[in-house]
């Protein structure tokens, strides 16, 4: 092969991974940036301060930031106990099993979970359309994320701390707190925003088991139903009017800007826990 | 429904300032099988429980509380006021009738120069009312139909290469917009937004033979007709029913309700929504809002006799 | 290489290893008593996991017994998935079973129509995710920075705002300027890309959407792999006189090649299990197939979803236990395609692979 041919090669690949990193940055701008105006009209107060049926988002904001804070009440401990058990006390024969599990899980597409809600809590359980029933489809989908980032912070942690505090005789629970989480929280935090976010974001799970109202929720747990902004988007784009199709756009702009912000402020943290360990390890 | 249960909302909270009024979504089916699983109070729906339903949940009462219709529409450039037929309709969903310059459709339509464009027929994906009242008409105009698919929320639908579906009633108009040849079904609430699109409605043949579209009307003639022998457990189908006037696919709008309920106060706040919503709360200006029309007087007291039942 | 190195590891090994004895000494009676508490209290935390499956797998799988009964193997063959007429004529026992009349339940199409719209995905999204970052890594590190940003964003988009997107945007878009082209060039030469374009609901335009919301989560694994091929190597590639293209066809590729096939068997296990974008614009078609790749086709999850309302007017109740069995077999196949990905990995790189959509 001669060389000129050898750079058209050349030329002709790179070019064809520019085009593939095009399309890699765009589609994100392209989507936020199209969302945004068409949502661009129906963007008022309004929609902060009315309900859902009388053209506000108000019932559907409130209630997405519930779930999300139900499940961060619920997947948070439970994740990050599950995060520390698999770094700190799980014996190598089981911590692989543990993990696998916990990625299995992270891996069952989120209708199935939002089916067996429907069969099992719904019905089974006769909890009806719910708070509770909700939050508990959404942790499951959430929990594998806050056990990864939780195992993954602990083990970033340098050893020599860890080795120091064991030199000095502190008990595993000592060590933990005063020693192990300071410079891993950082990134569990991340890992809870990771979950705050999918929780904002995701829908299938939801539809039967949360149900929709057009009215506030409360803290009742069961036995009524939650509105949620993405119900909001998928329902209303399908309801007559150019109304509440104005709504739809909205509720999917305001999910899309809250779901920015949180994964900004994740890469913030996680921008500062990384600067930190490095600090540490030098 | 929906739509109709949320503008009855506000109304309602003033009339009966004791009850708050929480609709949420979901089809037919949801609705009824959120009433028997006692998940809601009321539940939505376009379509009557069917015979097994009913036999199988004997205190589940069917309560109509207005009317509705449905259009036939098509995309065809420049041609108003296509006439069709419900037997028409029923071969195009079979393919026995593929293109629009068909002998059947012209026998129809008289002096009108019709295309030849191929036919596509667009339905309902999901469970849907409306898919349960033009299915009925299908079964009641066509013997292939009645003895096939038949009629339901959803239904075995002949596969038909080139087919089209939409989720929703505005997915139907967007759709039907889009694919030029299309006829579809539309339920009345949305059909202002079909004719602005430039779809056609169709003048569709009742049983006595007349070309009608649905008005007001012809609504009303079609269930002053079927008021005559509507069944005391109120589940009755009012398609393709008798009279010069009478539009051929009108369906009573029903909320299921279960006739024993866990308390009084429940049972009596459901019982005095119910009347309201027959009496005081179907105003000419709630219903108009979707396109309803109220029930007939001589249903009423057939629906009155249903809430009564209604107890803890 | 590090065999060749003749000096003797020093420190780390050894510090870590009294750290070993000296815990040893302790010994886990030592534990004290807040210890084992947070030993037990933790270790109930790791179970969940394991019980959120059971609790998953179990119902479904008790809810699919009746379907498989009524249906047997012609759930996976049969051409035509319908609940029957559930209102005129009344249900019948087959093999000890209440079905209503008509009812069957055959779910090729379904099958296919999910293996093809995420098989399209992979086939788009995988050169491209592959592609963009072996360019990317060579760029300066304030454009890696901003990809990678971009890239996130791109992963916490949700579903139903894909879908919203998809219906009103992108497809009208590619159907009116893109599929008409494709068309009267590739659809003349490949007949399955010829014919009516349609609208912009089908099968191509649920493989674009479903690629878009694949691409991050190999394009994040691909960008570690690429991180982790040894310097050396590719410099001595370098030295041999190989161009950039060369050195990366024949060093880096081979290297990361394993964690590419896992990490496109992720992207494929999540695109086989995705609900909300594919059924807004997948045009979901039940069961014909599509007569070209723009046509309508359903999937899956999207069946479950679209369905669900449907399933519960059956008065005998075998549809809801229908779409279980359905639910059961995307189960299945999403964790074989999950599980296989794992395994793959563990074979030829020793990277962590991302969960779900790619942390």
């Amino acid at each position: 092969m001669n060389q000129v041919q050898r750079q058209v090669r050349e030329a002709l690949f790179w070019a064809l991974c520019g085009i593939g990193l095009l399309l890699l940055c765009l589609p994100a701008l392209a989507i936020i940036a199209s969302l945004l105006k068409d949502s661009w009209p129906a963007l008022s107060l309004k929609l902060l301060t009315a309900t859902t049926n009388q053209g506000g988002l108000r019932n559907a904001i409130t209630g997405t930031l519930l779930l999300a804070l139900g499940v961060l009440a619920l997947a948070g401990p439970v994740g990050i106990g599950c995060g520390i058990y698999l770094a700190e006390f799980a014996s190598p024969g089981s911590a692989p099993w543990l993990r696998f599990f916990s990625e299995i899980l992270a891996g069952i597409p989120s209708i199935v979970v939002g089916y067996v809600g429907y069969l099992v809590l719904v019905v089974g359980l006769h909890w009806g359309y719910s708070l509770l029933a909700g939050i508990l489809a959404l942790s499951v989908i959430v929990l594998p994320y806050v056990v990864k980032t939780t195992e993954v912070a602990l083990r970033q942690v340098p050893s020599t701390l860890r080795e120091g505090a064991d030199a000095l005789g502190l008990p595993r629970s000592t060590t933990l707190r005063r020693v192990l989480l300071p410079p891993a929280l950082p990134a569990i935090v991340t890992g809870l925003v990771i979950a705050l976010a999918f929780s904002t974001g995701e829908t299938a799970p939801l539809l039967y088991t949360a149900g929709f109202t057009d009215q506030d929720p409360t803290l009742q747990l069961l036995h009524r139903p939650v509105g949620y902004l993405t119900a909001v988007v998928f329902t209303d784009i399908q309801l007559p009017g150019a109304q509440a199709h104005q709504l739809a756009y909205a509720a999917a702009a305001i999910t899309l800007l809250l779901l920015i912000a949180l994964t900004m402020a994740g890469r913030a943290i996680s921008r500062r826990s990384r600067r930190l360990s490095e600090r540490m390890s030098v | 429904m929906l739509p109709y249960l949320q503008k009855l909302a506000s109304p309602v909270h003033t009339a009966l300032s004791n009850l708050t009024l929480e609709p949420s979504g979901g089809g037919s089916g949801k609705g009824i099988a959120d009433a028997i699983g006692g998940t809601v109070q009321m539940g939505g729906s376009d379509a009557y429980l069917s015979d097994a339903q009913a036999t199988q949940n004997p205190t589940l009462l069917n309560i109509p509380i207005a009317i509705s219709a449905q259009a036939i529409n098509y995309n065809l450039a420049g041609i108003k006021d296509l006439k069709i037929t419900g037997d028409i309709l029923a071969k195009m969903y079979e393919h026995h009738i593929t293109n629009w310059n068909d002998p059947a459709i012209a026998a129809v339509n008289p002096g009108v120069t019709l295309p030849n464009q191929a036919i596509i027929p667009v339905r309902r994906v999901d469970a849907s009312g409306d898919t349960f009242i033009f299915t009925s008409l299908l079964t009641a105009t066509n013997a292939e139909w009645k003895a096939g698919p038949a009629f339901g929320t959803s239904v075995t639908w002949p596969a038909l290469p080139g087919e089209l579906t939409a989720n929703g009633n505005p997915a139907m108009i967007q759709v039907c917009k889009a694919n030029p040849g299309c006829v579809a079904y539309i339920g009345v609430s949305v059909e202002q937004a079909a004719l602005s699109a430039g779809l056609g409605e169709a003048l569709l043949q009742n049983k006595a033979g007349t070309f009608l579209q649905p008005t007001q009307d012809t609504i009303t003639a079609a269930v002053s007709a079927g008021a005559t022998n509507t069944p005391n457990d109120l589940r009755q189908s009012l398609v393709y029913e008798d009279g010069a006037q009478s539009y051929p696919i009108v369906n009573f709008e029903y909320l299921m309700v279960n006739s024993k309920q866990s308390d009084a106060n429940t049972a009596a706040a459901i019982k005095s929504f119910l009347t309201w919503s027959i009496t005081a709360g179907a105003t000419p200006s709630n219903l108009a809002s979707v396109d309803f029309v109220s029930l007939p007087t001589s249903v009423v007291p057939k629906v009155e006799a249903a809430i009564a039942k209604i107890g803890a | 290489m590090a065999a060749a190195n003749p000096l003797p590891l020093p420190a780390p090994g050894r510090r870590a290893g009294a750290a070993l004895r000296l815990r040893a000494l302790m010994g886990g009676a030592d534990l004290s008593r807040g210890d084992r508490l947070l030993r037990a209290a933790c270790g109930m935390a790791a179970l969940i996991p394991l019980l959120a499956l059971v609790f998953l797998v179990v119902p479904l799988a008790i809810s699919a017994v009746p379907s498989v009964l009524f249906s047997g193997p012609a759930f996976l063959t049969g051409q035509v998935f319908s609940f029957g007429n559930l209102y005129a004529g009344s249900p019948s026992l087959h093999h000890g079973v209440a079905a209503p009349a008509g009812a069957q339940y055959g779910a090729l199409p379904i099958l296919l129509g999910t293996l093809f719209t995420s098989l399209v995905a992979l086939l788009l999204g995988v050169p491209v995710a592959v592609g963009g970052v072996v360019l990317l890594a060579e760029l300066p590190p304030w454009f890696q920075r901003t990809a990678s940003l971009l890239l996130e964003l791109l992963a916490s988009i949700p579903s139903v705002v894909y879908g919203l997107w998809g219906i009103i945007t992108f497809g009208p878009l590619v159907a009116k300027y893109v599929y008409p082209g494709l068309a009267a060039t590739l659809g003349r030469v490949v007949p399955f890309f010829g014919g009516a374009v349609g609208y912009g609901q089908g099968l191509l335009t649920a493989g674009l959407i479903l690629a878009v919301m694949i691409v991050p989560i190999i394009a994040t694994t691909t960008r570690e792999l690429v991180r982790m091929v040894p310097v050396h190597n590719v410099e001595g590639a370098y030295a041999l006189g190989l161009t950039p293209f060369e050195s990366l066809r024949t060093v880096t590729l081979p290297f990361i090649r394993g964690g590419i096939l896992a990490a496109a068997l992720l992207g494929w296990a999540r695109a086989l299990g995705e609900t909300m974008a594919v059924l807004m614009i997948s045009g979901n078609a039940l069961n014909v197939y599509p007569v070209n790749i723009y046509g309508p086709v359903s999937t899956m999850a999207g069946t479950i979803a679209v369905m669900l309302d449907s399933a519960l007017t059956d008065a005998t109740g075998l549809a809801l236990h229908a779409l279980a069995e359905l639910a059961l077999v995307l189960l299945v196949v999403t964790f074989l395609t999950n599980l296989l990905g794992r395994l793959v990995v563990r074979r030829f790189t020793s990277t962590a692979l991302p969960i779900g959509r790619g942390i």
